[in-house]
């Protein structure tokens, strides 16, 4: 079915005006855009990150100003300074280290959960599990270790194989962060 | 494509797994309280003609 719009015909003077005007709202445009890459690279050069760091039970930070936050991802481990491009990542089991200035530096064992890095040069780590790294006890570390290598060796199905074998690279990444 | 996601898991369970683990690697002080955030519970209500139907027993 056709549905049309019937509009009144519009004499020569009144589409140069329509014409004029649009003109002019696109330079205004235009204009405006300039402005706001202007502010925005005026912005990013004096950032500080605003970094926040939680997890369901604790928060670590919000909204503090750090150095550099050292984070470990799928997509491979990697360091965030003030202007990072903007990102999103998912994290896999290791050690998170937060330079708050050039003198000090905390590190925690995140299980897993999401890194996020925005234009504004605020960056949010939210994970299922944080804790510092002066609260895991490395004799549990060592019989998990074994355990889970012993239930990837059980394990009798695809899926249960898979779970084992997921348990297992964590204690792996936790022997390694104690060790290093 | 990593081997979990082959075997038909995905993030949610992988970051369950691994969420566990690491609470049960925390000092003896603080694994009890940590232990209780294994299990998590909802509890589902379905609504019809704006009233709560009960739970069929």
């Amino acid at each position: 079915m056709h549905c049309g719009i019937v509009l009144p015909r519009l004499d020569e003077e009144v589409a140069m005006s329509i014409l004029r005007s649009a003109t002019k709202l696109h330079a205004s445009v235009r204009q405006c855009a300039r402005l706001v890459t202007a502010a925005q690279q005026q912005r990013r050069g004096y950032a500080d990150m605003a970094f926040t760091f939680a997890s369901p039970v604790t928060v670590h930070y919000e909204a503090a100003k750090v150095k550099q936050i050292d984070v470990p991802s799928f997509s491979g481990s990697f360091g965030i300074l003030p202007d990072h491009v903007p990102l999103l990542a998912v994290l896999k089991p290791g050690v998170i280290t937060v330079h708050e200035d050039d003198a000090t530096s905390k590190r925690f064992f995140v299980s897993s959960g999401s890194v996020t890095v925005n234009d504004d040069s605020s960056v949010q780590i939210l994970a299922e599990e944080a804790i510092a790294m002066e609260n895991i006890d490395a004799q549990a570390v060592r019989e998990g270790l074994n355990k889970a290598t012993a239930e990837v060796n059980a394990a009798s199905n695809d899926q249960a194989k898979a779970e084992a074998l997921i348990g297992l690279e964590c204690y792996e990444a936790l022997q390694k962060a104690i060790e290093g | 494509m990593t081997f979990w996601r082959e075997a038909g898991l995905n993030y949610v369970r992988y970051s369950q797994i691994c969420a566990k683990i690491v609470r049960q690697c925390l000092k003896a002080d603080l694994r009890e309280a940590a232990a209780k955030r294994n299990e998590s519970t909802v509890k589902a209500v379905m609504w019809k003609d704006g009233k709560p139907v009960p739970a069929a027993k």
